[in-house]
């Protein structure tokens, strides 16, 4: 039955509601004209399924008709010219055609021909000028390098000849590794002595130092590192030291000084255009005068002209367009980030690395897979543990136990404690999921915010009578359906009063969910009677006790099932059950009461 | 062959190899010739060349070689050469076609030069173009970073290519090759006694079993030189080097008789042309073996013979290539790597020199070498060459991922350099790069070789 039929069964034009367009029918076109290039047995297997493309009738012919009124398209040799020369290739087109288009389009591959632009070397006498400027940056590199390594050697040797007197265990510490180190002849001296004796120690400390030979300068570094470790204080000196740890190390090498002629500098400068700075290739060709230079010398003369070119050092006599007045800071910068050493350093550790033997290489695997395992059970540890946590922040008992002391009410306990584990769970997995990602350091969880008082106000915790009279309230409230219902809704509404719908037994579905197809009302289930099998014994007990009549047998239902009727029924139902509930709840009370009276009444006995 | 981006222009592409020299057009798949690089020369001077030309035996007919280690040897015949097949089977339309020849890494700038005005002098090309062999066969297989690794007949020669431009510092070539396993053939047959007779003296044989002697009846030739009869010799080297030859799994010299190698079933039978059939056991393994440890092999004749100990250098002396020992070894490992230490770096054979220029190139451009490892060239046809390869390689660098490339096709294999000037020569972005004679003589040779031809 459609809502079509039921206008029409109650004499109401749908003069309001725009109409569809019919659907067109598709034609189904049944000229079967004669198939030909097919045989007809064969045809006639086809069946009803006929191919969607149309099986053309001559299709024998059709192709050679074509071919005959196509026209070969010419190809002609012409020549062309690249960088000067000329070459034979075949092009499609006419001869005249051709000719006439000859010279007005370049060469198809020509914009392949792309060169690199590189700065343009400046003349001999800026040259020799940009070479002075980087050897004066270069020596004052190295001076203020110097500089703060005297610096720094001068507040840690200060810091040292403090450091005893100052802090107790640090000395000791100092001493002793030092000792360690140099395995001096105070062997015999116990580390308990020394700290039995604190005016030898800075006495001590010095003499060791002084025995320290040059070779040992090292492990001397490392040491007075150890000991500024365990100084808190000392930060600031440490930072400063450890920087002069690392100028130490560049100041192995002698002072750098440009070393490349004007002339060897064309020579590169030529190799680097040609091979568009493609740098192993130009190291590669790289030979000028049986120089034997590193990839990184190169690399290191060519941008460190570079940046004074482009600073416009020699902006002045280049005529260079390429040299835009306002220097390319962006470029300069990147630039000057090149550093010889960090990359001839870089290169070495990645042939360490690639030096590793099969063994090694094994090894290494294994300790990572069992540094993951060791960080897995870390993180289990403390997922735990939260768990744990909130295990212990568990609900308060303020609340009536009672509810939860008849079977339905553990059960509805249970049951929400199952669906609160499951989303715990579930939250815990995806947290560790995101912990994963970051494993670096694992972060435990959030201790979930259990049992708080926002949860004590959840449905899961309420008392069934509570939610009883909840959606007892609610269905108090809000009984009539919302105004926005359909087309045919306000239709009926418009034309029928209040009585005649209830005359006509209309009924506006609007929340409750709909059965599809045609039930009888006799059939329907009641809401209310999805209850324990026990507790609607009881409840069968206490109609039969009110003398409200029921439909008999294992049906539950009113003897006239009218919609009102229906409604009215299983209110009642829950009423019962609601009732039930309660006195089952007192009786348990009760003798809750009574026994926890004869306890105390045994015990003022 | 249809290439992405090409533009035919009838290029000229010509190989010249040790073994074979191949010439063609380019944007073909394959040589249109493929031809000894050796010719017959009459008493009165003229010179025959060609397969069937070198197979006749004649009166006072000497044959003699063009090209040896890829390097035109004798100018006058390889220009004959070259003219005779330009003229016969390409049929050449001067000047249309512009030239792109071949040369190794190790060609000397003279001699390039001398090719390059040899060329320009004797013919009128509108275009002239030098590519390296390694950078050819880059461009056959597409892969602008590689290390090609060529086993030809004369040399074994290993080369980084980084964007299609060949590293000449870091190229290593040793005389491992081909020649060499032909020479310890000849050097083995000789000893065991077996009498290499060339087929062209055969009328009728019998099928014999070595040791027993051959019977054949011989057929009534001229008179022909010492030179033809070694060269027909050297054919029957060749066969057997094709057929018999097997490169072991392991290295022989660790596991000296191990029943794979030693065993009835790894013996094979080898019919000379007399119809005498020869087996060979061990041998045909410790012979293949020869091109991984050239000493494993001990010639007889060590005056015929003599291979000095090579190590590949070509006199360039890589800056990383400080190879120290490793920490975790065993000192029994330790002992025998550092023996090999020493020996690899008298002599070197595959496997080290790959290794070597491995170890050598560039830090940053190592793991794409290794990763694309070009094996080309005849003698890699030997089986199991590219699987011991392999296994040699992926032992000696563990840190690498070693990924090796060789063309199935045994015939493209052999002509890959070939192939990929062809691919080179067809493409349109390659036409700015032939240079003319009018450029060359303007430029300046020097200019011209360094940075045009690189």
């Amino acid at each position: 039955m459609s809502a079509n039929d039921v206008l029409d069964v109650l004499n109401i034009s749908r003069e309001e509601v725009s109409k569809q367009p019919q659907k067109k029918r598709v034609k189904t076109s049944n000229d079967a004209s004669k198939q030909t290039g097919m045989a007809r047995e064969l045809y006639s297997l086809l069946g009803p399924n006929t191919p969607p493309v149309n099986l053309n009738q001559n299709t024998k012919n059709m192709f050679s008709k074509d071919k005959l009124k196509m026209k070969v398209s010419p190809w002609t040799r012409m020549p062309f010219e690249v960088n000067g020369k000329t070459f034979h290739h075949w092009v499609k087109g006419s001869r005249e055609l051709l000719d006439q288009e000859q010279g007005t389009k370049p060469y198809f591959f020509d914009k392949f021909n792309i060169k690199l632009e590189t700065p343009a070397l400046c003349d001999k006498e800026t040259y020799e000028k940009i070479v002075e400027d980087i050897n004066k940056e270069l020596q004052a590199a190295k001076t203020k390098k110097d500089e703060v390594k005297q610096e720094a050697e001068d507040t840690s040797n200060s810091k040292k000849s403090v450091a005893p007197g100052n802090t107790k265990d640090d000395s000791s510490t100092t001493v002793s590794k030092a000792k360690e180190d140099t395995k001096s002849t105070d062997d015999t001296e116990s580390k308990d002595d020394k700290n039995s004796t604190d005016g030898d120690k800075p006495k001590e400390g010095d003499e060791e130092r002084s025995k320290k030979t040059d070779a040992e300068k090292e492990t001397d570094e490392k040491t007075r590192k150890d000991s500024d470790a365990t100084d808190s204080k000392s930060q600031d000196s440490k930072s400063r030291k450890r920087k002069a740890n690392e100028m130490e190390d560049a100041d192995d090498e002698p002072v750098a000084k440009v070393d490349f002629s004007y002339e060897e500098t064309e020579y590169l400068w030529d190799l680097c255009q040609v091979f568009e700075l493609k740098w192993p290739i130009v190291y590669d060709r790289y030979n000028y005068m049986d120089t034997n230079r590193s990839l990184e010398e190169l690399k290191e003369h060519f941008y460190r002209v570079c940046i004074k070119l482009l600073e416009g050092t020699g902006a002045s006599s280049t005529n260079d367009d390429f040299i835009s007045p306002a220097p390319n800071s962006a470029l300069v910068d990147s630039l000057k980030a090149f550093s010889r050493k960090r990359e001839t350093d870089r290169k070495v550790y990645l042939e360490n690395l690639l030096k590793r033997t099969p063994a090694e290489i094994a090894e290494e695997e294994s300790l990572v897979i069992e540094a993951r395992r060791f960080e897995m059970a870390a993180k289990k540890m403390l997922m735990e543990r939260s768990n744990l946590l909130a295990l212990l922040d568990s609900p308060s008992t303020t609340q009536s136990v009672q509810s939860y002391q008849s079977s339905q009410g553990l059960s509805t306990l249970y049951n929400n404690l199952m669906i609160y584990d499951k989303n715990q769970k579930r939250k815990s997995s995806s947290v560790s999921a995101s912990t994963t990602k970051s494993s670096q350091n694992p972060v435990p969880p959030a201790i979930p915010p259990v049992a708080s008082s926002s949860i004590r106000r959840d449905r899961a915790f309420q008392t069934h009578l509570q939610q009883y009279l909840a959606t007892f309230l609610k269905q108090g409230s809000a009984p009539v359906p919302t105004a926005q219902g359909n087309a045919i809704k306000q239709l009926l509404q418009k034309r029928l009063t209040q009585k005649e719908e209830d005359a006509y037994g209309l009924h506006y579905h609007s929340t409750e969910k709909m059965v599809q197809g045609v039930t009888l009302r006799s059939a329907q289930r009641l809401p209310a009677l999805q209850q324990k099998q026990s507790t609607l014994k009881s409840v069968q007990m206490l109609l039969q006790e009110l003398d409200i009549p029921t439909g008999g047998g294992t049906t539950w239902r009113p003897l006239m099932p009218t919609r009102k009727t229906m409604a009215k029924y299983d209110e009642v139902i829950r009423a019962a059950v609601t009732l039930i509930d309660v006195k089952k709840a007192r009786d348990k009370l009760e003798a809750e009461i009574r026994l926890v009276k004869s306890q105390r009444g045994n015990h003022l006995q | 062959m249809t290439v992405y981006g090409g533009d035919e222009i009838n290029a000229l592409v010509l190989d010249p190899g040790s073994w074979y020299t191949r010439f063609g057009y380019a944007g073909d798949d394959f040589p249109k010739v493929i031809t000894p690089s050796y010719y017959a020369e009459k008493e009165d001077g003229t010179r025959l060349f060609g397969d069937e030309q070198l197979n006749v035996p004649r009166e006072n007919c000497e044959i003699k070689s063009i090209i040896t280690d890829s390097i035109v040897t004798d100018w006058d015949a390889a220009f004959a050469q070259f003219s005779h097949y330009f003229d016969t089977t390409l049929q050449i339309e001067q000047p249309d076609q512009p030239i792109l020849i071949t040369e190794p890494v190790w060609a000397s700038t003279e001699y390039r030069q001398k090719m390059i005005e040899q060329f320009y002098e004797q013919y009128n090309f509108p275009g002239l173009y030098l590519a390296k062999t390694p950078t050819c066969v880059s461009f056959q297989q597409g892969r602008p970073n590689c290390l090609v690794v060529d086993i030809g007949h004369d040399s074994v020669s290993v080369t980084p290519v980084v964007d299609g431009i060949s590293l000449l510092k870091h190229s290593v070539r040793t005389h491992y090759a081909g020649q060499f396993l032909n020479d310890e053939i000849a050097d083995y047959m000789a000893a065991k006694p077996v009498d290499a007779v060339p087929s062209f003296e055969v009328a009728s044989k019998e099928v014999t079993k070595w040791p027993e002697g051959p019977t054949f009846t011989k057929r009534k030739v001229p008179k022909f030189s010492a030179s033809f009869e070694a060269y027909h010799r050297a054919k029957i080297w060749h066969e057997f080097k094709e057929t018999a030859l097997e490169v072991p799994d392991k290295s022989l010299a660790q596991d000296k008789d191990d029943e794979e190698y030693t065993g009835e079933a790894a013996e094979r039978l080898f019919e000379m042309p007399t119809g005498q059939q020869v087996p060979v056991g061990y041998e045909r393994f410790q012979i293949a073996e020869s091109v991984f440890d050239p000493h494993i092999y001990k010639f007889q004749d060590t005056e015929k013979y003599n291979y000095p100990d090579e190590n590949g250098d070509l006199n360039i002396k890589g800056v990383y290539d400080d190879h120290r020992a490793t920490k975790r070894q065993r000192t029994a490992e330790k002992l025998s790597d550092a023996a090999a230490e020493s020996d690899g770096n008298t002599t070197r054979g595959l496997a080290k020199l790959i290794s070597h220029t491995l170890n050598s190139v560039d830090i940053d451009l190592r793991a794409s070498a290794a990763h694309n490892i070009i094996v080309t060239g005849g003698t890699s046809l030997v089986p199991h060459l590219t699987e011991r390869l392999y296994k040699e390689l992926s032992t000696a660098n563990p840190g690498l991922k070693m990924r090796l490339h060789a063309v199935g096709n045994s015939s493209e294999r052999v002509n890959q350099a070939w192939i990929g000037g062809s691919v080179l020569a067809s493409l349109g972005t390659f036409h700015q790069l032939w240079v003319s004679k009018q450029e060359y003589e303007e430029v300046g040779a020097d200019r011209i070789l360094t940075q045009r031809f690189r």
